[in-house]
Order: structure tokens, then C-alpha cells, then sequence
């Protein structure tokens, strides 16, 4: 009898630790699974699910910029101004007022409390602004580089200084979110960080799930749900059959080839808006052959630009008509180029290259969707104008150590103009001194840092206007195409709008 | 005893601090570095020769190792580039995720494949016999993401009775474990096999027939326990496999489990993380195997002799 007692145990061990350590999973799990319960309840609980998980909520740190960031910013603080199109809406700010070129003044609300109950005041948005200022491995504080100083002059007075005239504040404040000052230094403080925003916090894990629930003393009038789950299904056949379970209620970044078999689906809508994502593929400029416009130019009429979007992207993207997505403040249409490989040949034959050349292109997997197919087309067509492609696939870090010190001689990659200010791409990338693509041109610098500094929007969209040429006729690189925020939505969520930054607002939607 | 587990204790010690040394220089080596992967693609290389000069990474190598083992004695992994906090905090609040996922895992190969392998060892060569080394074969050739994704259709969208993605309860569980023990079933269920074949050969087994003992009686008493050293190792280390590298069904299935964690690390060259993530998993190792020598000694007293 020992013996068979001894096997018994051997699987018993086996059996107790296994469910024990499911216990431990569904502790922490529980609160995360709302999705069924939250169809048959009254009770208003959304559940959302995006490809790439919420790294952090730290609105400050590196992951500031990474669109998963921004989001969940969004719902959980808040900002001084929203934008609204080409426009901004007062949020935390009431009014502001330039008393001269380089300062800004902000009347903030007074009856704005974070979600402890304390009040915000002008001190915790000198405080966040600072602390943005101060954090070197944000990728958004270089839109800060000509900040003076800030003030908090009195509790709803905010003080904004610049060195120079700063065209783009209210678009950069549009990013900077508000945290409590007394509060947000302290280390753990962004596990289960506390903001004024329409929903609280009530669970993190990163890149699992985000749980918030509804702040019922928002300032603008408590949200509609009672609570939302952002979770992260990466796999997307597992994304894509749980919006069509219902297991999940939204979801975005749609494949092209998903989005016919979710539209004959009834209980899912399809809900798009043009994105600040795009493709360019950059030229060396620095170093021959693309040193010579003509090459560059003919790179572009040797592609079928139409054709590639629509066979590879269908309903996800648009062909692309400046520098800059068509959302983006300072786009400005241009003429496209033609498909055209004759006149192709001919230029490259008058820049010296009659039998073509060969060349490196890289980029990275993860950059964009279909991005490997895109290379695949692009090096197709150069292929028929005699410039053969060595392809040169790299992991993310490798690309990005590469492209900065400009040891490559095309790059395809996809961008973002976060804040939605064409300052965000075109004043940091083409600019000369930033030397990123080795195009240098002085006329366009003066161009970007006049726009830059320019507080009068019409000034800037003029200027703009101007730049966009430029990057576009001398072909500094190719804009083939602009991504759609694509989201699919069960048809009972009502006021899920997207959004061209990735980052919708949850403050409106309800369930029906 | 005591004297043997100090012994094992010094030199998994040593086997901790290899792990670590190792991994310390290798994503170091490796091209790309942290501070260009957290600024984006848009930074300059001036933003990040700062940001590297404020992480401590222009240090030379060997001051960088020096500090970080005088951290690691007091149990310091250091912090995340990426998702800030304590990296060793972020691995320990994976770690019981795949400890369930692999424990699930080992309990379905278990289940599965002890019964299959007894079976086909009835009668060596016999119908059933092929008909399991078939089907276990099979199971052991379909790529791992491929049957993610079919029994995700199958399971979640066709019949809507498990969850697609996600944990939380023991219905997510289900798809992710039986995916990950897939594959092995085939290796166990032979093992199992030959492993009882072999006893069966045994002159105890005669003994016990002219006995006049059942059938069943000697094959599940006498003859299974015998047979089932070789399959302990096998599944002791199989444990350790399905700890370091669930990686592919953590994704199919959005299981939070640290391979995840430790694959996102790398990419994103978040060191610390990395460097707690090997050294946790170094350590699992060195515990199952010590698990795996004490059991033998259960399983076969021969085993305890020789270590008295």
C-alpha cells in the first residue's frame, strides 16, 4: 500500500501547487474580469484592449510619447488646454492671455481636486511642468528646450516664460499632464498614481491590465461608466475573436486584412478618424548617390504609390499629400508624384547613374504595420529602375542606434506627430543642425525655427506651407502614406470617438 | 545529508553568480543601448549621451559590474529603464503566473501522458501502441503558435466556452497549459513506455507472475514506480523549460508570465530586468534540480545509499 500512497502523493504535490498558485492569479484577477459580468449588470463597465500594453502611467518618464501612455494619461489626469481640431478648449485652464511674446498667462478653475480630495492649484502645475522639464529620458522635453521659467504667481495663476517666442505651447500642453505636486515625486507614486482626471485608478499591472473606476466628483461632470479595463492581448486572431465574443468591448489597431470579416459582423462598428502615424522612407542625403536631388526624386517617381497603398493598406491608411499627416497643424497639400519609371531613368541617367545603383535600406519590425510587405513593394519597383536593395532588417535597438548616428543610406520607418504640431516632426527632423537625414538646407532652417517662434497661427501655417515644399520637392525622403486610428467597437458603446492621437477619451461613452 | 545540501548550496552560489556575469556582459555587448531605445527615434544622439551620462552607462564596464554585484548582495537588482520601480519587484510579480502556467503544464502532461505510455506498453507494437505514437508524434510537430491560435478559434470563437486571452481563473488556464505541454506529451508517453518495458523484463516481474499476481497489480505497484526515475528527471527539467520559455504561448494567450517580461526587457535593453530575470530563473533551475535528486532518492533507495 506505501507504495501506491508514494505515486498518489507524487501527483498530489503536483495538484496542490498548481491550484494554489492559481489562486494566486485569480486573486489578483478577479477585478480584471468584468468583461461578462459587466453585459448582463446594469452596471456601466467597459472593457478595451490594445496590441501593445501600458508600459507606465508615469506621464513624465520614457514612456511618455508611446501612444499606450498617453491614453491611460488621459483619462487619469488632466491637461490645461484640450485640443479640439485646429482649435483648443479650456480644461484645467479657463482662459490665458500673452501679455507678450514670450510669457503666457493661465487662469486656471478653482474648483478642480485631484482624486484624494485635495485641491489643484497653480503650484502642482509648476510642479508637473518642472519635473517634465527635469526628466531626462522623456522623449517630449525637448518640446520644452526654450522654457524660462514658471510661475505660480497665485493658487489659479500660472506664469509661463519662454527664451524665445514659442509657438507651440498650447500643442505641448496639450501634453503636459497634472499631477499633485506634493505627491508625484515620491517613487512608488506612479504604481497607482492619483490625477484630477474623470477616472481613478484602481489597479495597475503593467503591460497586463490598467483598472480605473469612475471619479464621480469630476469637475466637468462624473463620467457615464462606472469603471474601465485596459487590458493587452498582443496575439491578434486572440483580439480579434474577443471583440467578437463580446469578451471585450473595443479595441484598436485593426489589421487590414480583419477589417471586412468585423464589418460583417452586426453587433461590431467600425469607428475611424486620419492618425498623426505615417510612413516615410529617408534618404541619406549626406552621401552618394542621394546626395543629388535627382536621385532622390527619381526613387519617388519610380513608385506606384496608389497602387501600394491600396493592395497593401485597403481601408488603414491614405496616400499621403505633404511631409505631415493631414491632421497635423502646418500640413499643407502638395503636388503628389506620378508614377512614372521612365522619367525615373532619365533622371537618374542625367545624375550619372544610367545602369541604376545598389544601396542598404533599414528599418525596424515592430516600426509600423506591414512594414516588411512595404519594404518588399518598395524595393520591387526601384528594382525595375536598375537600384537593387540590400534589405537590412534590424531589432528595434540596433535600428534606433544605427538611424541616430546616421550609418545607413535609406531608412523606412513609420513617425508620429504627438502633440499635433508640425513643429513635433518637421522642427526637430529636417532641421540642419539636428543633421538626422543629412539634408541641409538653410533656407528650410530658417523656415522651421521662424515657425517655431512664431506665436500667430496664420504666420506659422504660412511658413509651414513653405517648409512642406521644400522637404517634398527636393524629395528628402518619400511620404508614401498616413495611417488610420482604426477602432472596433460592440455596437452597444455609445460616444467612443477615435481619436487621430490614439488616445480617445472615455469621459462621454456610455453603454446602452 | 546536511553537509550535501551545504555543498549543493555553495556551488548553486556560484552557479547564481556565473548567470549573472554572463548576462551582465552580454546585453552590454550586444548593439543598441538603452538610453536611444527610451528616447525614440526622433532624439538626438546629444539627448542621448545625456540620458546614458544620468543612467550611469558611461561608466566604464568594470565599475558598472563592481557596483552592480555590491547592489546584487543586498538583494538590489537595481531599477527599470522602462517600467520604472525595482526590476527585481516586476519579475517577482510575474514569477507566480508561470509558476502556475508550468505547474498546470506538467500536471496535464502528467494526466495525458502517463496513461498513454502505460497503454502502449501493454502491448508493445500492437494497434494501440502505434495509434498513440502516432497521435503523440503528431502533437510533438505542430508548431506552438499555430495551435494557439486554432484552439483559440476553435475553443473561443467557435464554441465560445473558454475565454480567449487573459488570466484571472482556472478557464484561462486551460488553452495556454495544454498548448505548452503539447508538444512533450510524445517524449513522455515514450519514456513511460520503454521505461515499463524494461522492468517488465525484470526477474522480479516473473517473480511476482508465478506469483500469481494480477497483471495490473504488478504494472501499476511494481513495475511503474521503477519505471519512473527516468521520467522525473526528464520532467524536472521540463519544469525549468516551461518556467524560462513559455514566451511564445505568453504571448498567443496574454499570459503575464515572465518570459514576456524578460523577451520586452531585452528588447527594450532594460538591464536590470534582465539581469533579475536570469538570475531568478538560474535559481528555479538549481532548485529543481535539487528537488529532482531528492526525489530519485524517494523513488529508488538505491539512489540514498550511495549519497550516505
Amino acid at each position: 500500500m506505501k507504495k501506491v500512497n508514494l505515486l498518489f502523493l507524487f501527483l498530489c504535490i503536483f495538484v496542490l501547487i498548481a491550484s494554489g498558485c492559481a489562486g494566486i492569479s485569480s486573486d489578483s484577477g478577479t477585478s480584471t474580469d468584468g468583461a461578462s459580468e459587466g453585459k448582463t449588470s446594469k452596471e456601466q463597465k467597459m472593457t478595451v484592449a490594445s496590441d501593445v500594453g501600458i508600459i507606465s502611467l508615469d506621464p513624465y518618464g520614457s514612456a511618455h510619447g508611446e501612444p499606450s501612455t498617453i491614453l491611460a494619461a488621459t483619462q487619469i489626469y488632466d491637461t490645461l488646454v484640450i485640443k479640439d481640431g485646429d482649435t483648443f478648449t479650456p480644461s484645467l485652464a479657463k482662459e490665458w492671455k500673452q501679455p507678450d511674446d514670450n510669457t503666457w498667462v493661465f487662469t486656471l478653475r478653482d474648483d478642480v481636486t485631484f482624486h484624494d480630495g485635495s485641491k489643484l492649484t497653480a503650484k502642482d502645475v509648476k510642479a508637473s511642468l518642472d519635473q517634465l522639464v527635469q526628466r531626462k529620458e522623456s522623449p517630449l522635453t525637448v518640446l520644452w528646450a526654450q522654457l524660462d521659467s514658471v510661475e505660480a504667481t497665485d493658487d489659479t495663476t500660472v506664469t509661463i516664460k519662454t527664451k524665445t517666442p514659442l509657438g507651440n505651447m498650447l500643442y505641448n500642453l496639450t501634453l503636459l499632464f497634472i499631477t499633485p505636486a506634493d505627491q508625484a515625486t515620491k517613487d512608488d507614486f506612479f504604481r497607482k498614481p492619483i490625477g484630477s482626471g474623470p477616472f481613478k485608478v484602481v489597479s495597475f499591472q503593467p503591460e497586463q491590465d490598467l483598472v480605473l473606476s469612475a471619479n464621480k466628483d469630476y469637475w466637468n461632470g462624473a463620467p457615464k461608466l462606472d469603471s474601465v479595463t485596459v487590458r493587452n492581448i498582443p496575439e491578434t486572431a486572440a483580439r480579434m475573436t474577443a471583440i467578437e465574443t463580446g469578451e471585450i468591448d473595443a479595441t484598436w489597431t485593426i489589421p487590414a486584412d480583419q477589417i471586412n470579416q468585423l464589418k460583417q459582423n452586426k453587433d461590431i462598428k467600425i469607428v475611424d478618424t486620419p492618425s498623426y502615424f505615417y510612413y516615410f522612407n529617408w534618404f541619406n542625403s549626406s552621401q552618394k548617390p542621394f546626395d543629388d536631388v535627382r536621385v532622390r526624386q527619381a526613387m519617388w517617381y519610380a513608385i506606384d504609390t496608389k497602387a501600394i497603398v491600396n493592395d497593401l493598406f485597403g481601408d488603414t491608411a491614405e496616400v499621403m499629400k505633404a511631409p505631415i499627416p493631414s491632421s497635423v497643424f502646418g500640413f499643407s497639400e502638395q503636388t503628389p508624384y506620378e508614377y512614372n519609371p521612365e522619367k525615373a531613368k532619365q533622371l537618374l541617367a542625367e545624375a550619372g547613374y544610367p545602369n541604376g545603383f545598389e544601396t542598404r535600406m533599414i528599418w525596424s519590425k515592430g516600426s509600423g504595420p506591414q512594414i516588411f510587405e512595404l519594404q518588399k513593394a518598395l524595393a520591387s519597383y526601384w528594382d525595375k529602375i536598375g537600384v537593387k536593395i540590400i534589405p537590412d532588417q534590424l531589432e528595434r535597438a540596433e535600428w534606433i542606434e544605427k538611424l541616430t548616428a546616421l550609418d545607413w543610406n535609406m531608412d523606412l520607418q513609420t513617425n508620429a506627430v504627438i502633440s499635433g504640431d508640425a513643429d513635433y516632426t518637421l522642427g526637430r527632423l529636417y532641421i540642419s543642425q539636428a543633421n538626422r537625414n543629412g539634408y541641409k538646407n538653410e533656407q528650410l532652417d530658417d523656415l522651421l525655427v521662424r515657425a517655431k517662434q512664431s506665436t500667430d497661427s496664420a504666420q506659422r501655417a504660412q511658413l509651414y506651407d513653405q517648409a512642406n515644399k521644400i522637404i517634398w520637392d527636393e524629395a528628402v525622403g518619400i511620404f508614401p502614406l498616413q495611417l488610420k486610428q482604426i477602432y472596433a467597437v460592440r455596437s452597444n458603446i455609445k460616444g467612443l470617438e477615435a481619436s487621430p492621437s490614439g488616445a480617445p477619451s472615455f469621459h462621454q461613452v456610455s453603454i446602452d | 545529508m546536511a553537509n550535501y545540501l551545504i555543498r549543493r548550496l555553495i556551488y548553486s552560489l556560484f552557479v547564481i553568480w556565473g548567470a549573472i556575469t554572463i548576462i551582465f556582459m552580454v546585453v552590454r555587448v550586444i548593439p543598441g543601448d538603452p538610453a536611444a531605445v527610451m528616447l525614440g527615434s526622433n532624439a538626438t544622439q546629444e539627448q542621448i549621451h545625456a540620458l546614458n551620462e544620468s543612467l550611469g552607462l558611461n561608466e566604464p564596464l568594470f565599475v558598472q559590474y563592481k557596483d552592480y554585484l555590491l547592489n546584487v548582495l543586498r538583494f538590489d537588482f537595481g531599477e527599470s529603464f522602462r517600467l520604472g520601480g525595482s526590476a527585481m519587484a516586476h519579475v517577482l510579480e510575474r514569477l507566480p503566473f508561470t509558476f502556475t502556467l508550468a505547474f498546470t503544464a506538467i500536471l496535464f502532461a502528467i494526466i495525458i501522458s502517463f496513461p498513454l505510455g502505460i497503454q502502449a506498453a501493454r502491448k508493445p507494437n500492437g494497434l494501440m501502441d502505434k495509434v498513440i505514437s502516432f497521435v503523440s508524434l503528431f502533437g510533438q510537430s505542430l508548431p506552438t503558435f499555430w495551435v494557439g491560435i486554432v484552439l483559440i478559434l476553435i475553443f473561443s470563437r467557435l464554441l465560445g466556452i473558454l475565454p480567449s486571452a487573459g488570466s484571472g481563473s482556472i478557464l484561462h488556464l486551460i488553452m495556454p497549459a495544454f498548448t505548452l505541454c503539447l508538444p512533450f506529451i510524445g517524449m513522455i508517453v515514450r519514456l513511460v513506455r520503454s521505461g515499463i518495458l524494461e522492468e517488465l523484463r525484470q526477474g522480479y516481474v516473473q517473480t511476482a507472475r508465478s506469483k500469481g499476481l494480477k497483471q495490473n497489480f504488478i504494472l501499476y505497484i511494481h513495475v511503474l514506480r521503477n519505471a519512473l526515475i527516468p521520467v522525473v528527471t526528464v520532467l524536472g527539467l521540463l519544469l525549468g523549460e516551461f518556467i524560462g520559455s513559455a514566451i511564445i504561448i505568453e504571448v498567443v494567450f496574454s499570459w503575464p508570465g515572465l518570459g514576456r517580461l524578460l523577451i520586452n526587457s531585452i528588447l527594450y535593453r532594460d538591464y536590470a530586468v534582465v539581469q533579475a530575470a536570469i538570475a531568478i530563473i538560474a535559481g528555479i533551475y538549481i532548485i529543481l534540480n535539487l528537488i529532482v535528486d531528492i526525489l530519485y532518492g524517494y523513488i529508488d533507495p538505491r539512489v540514498r545509499m550511495e549519497e550516505s
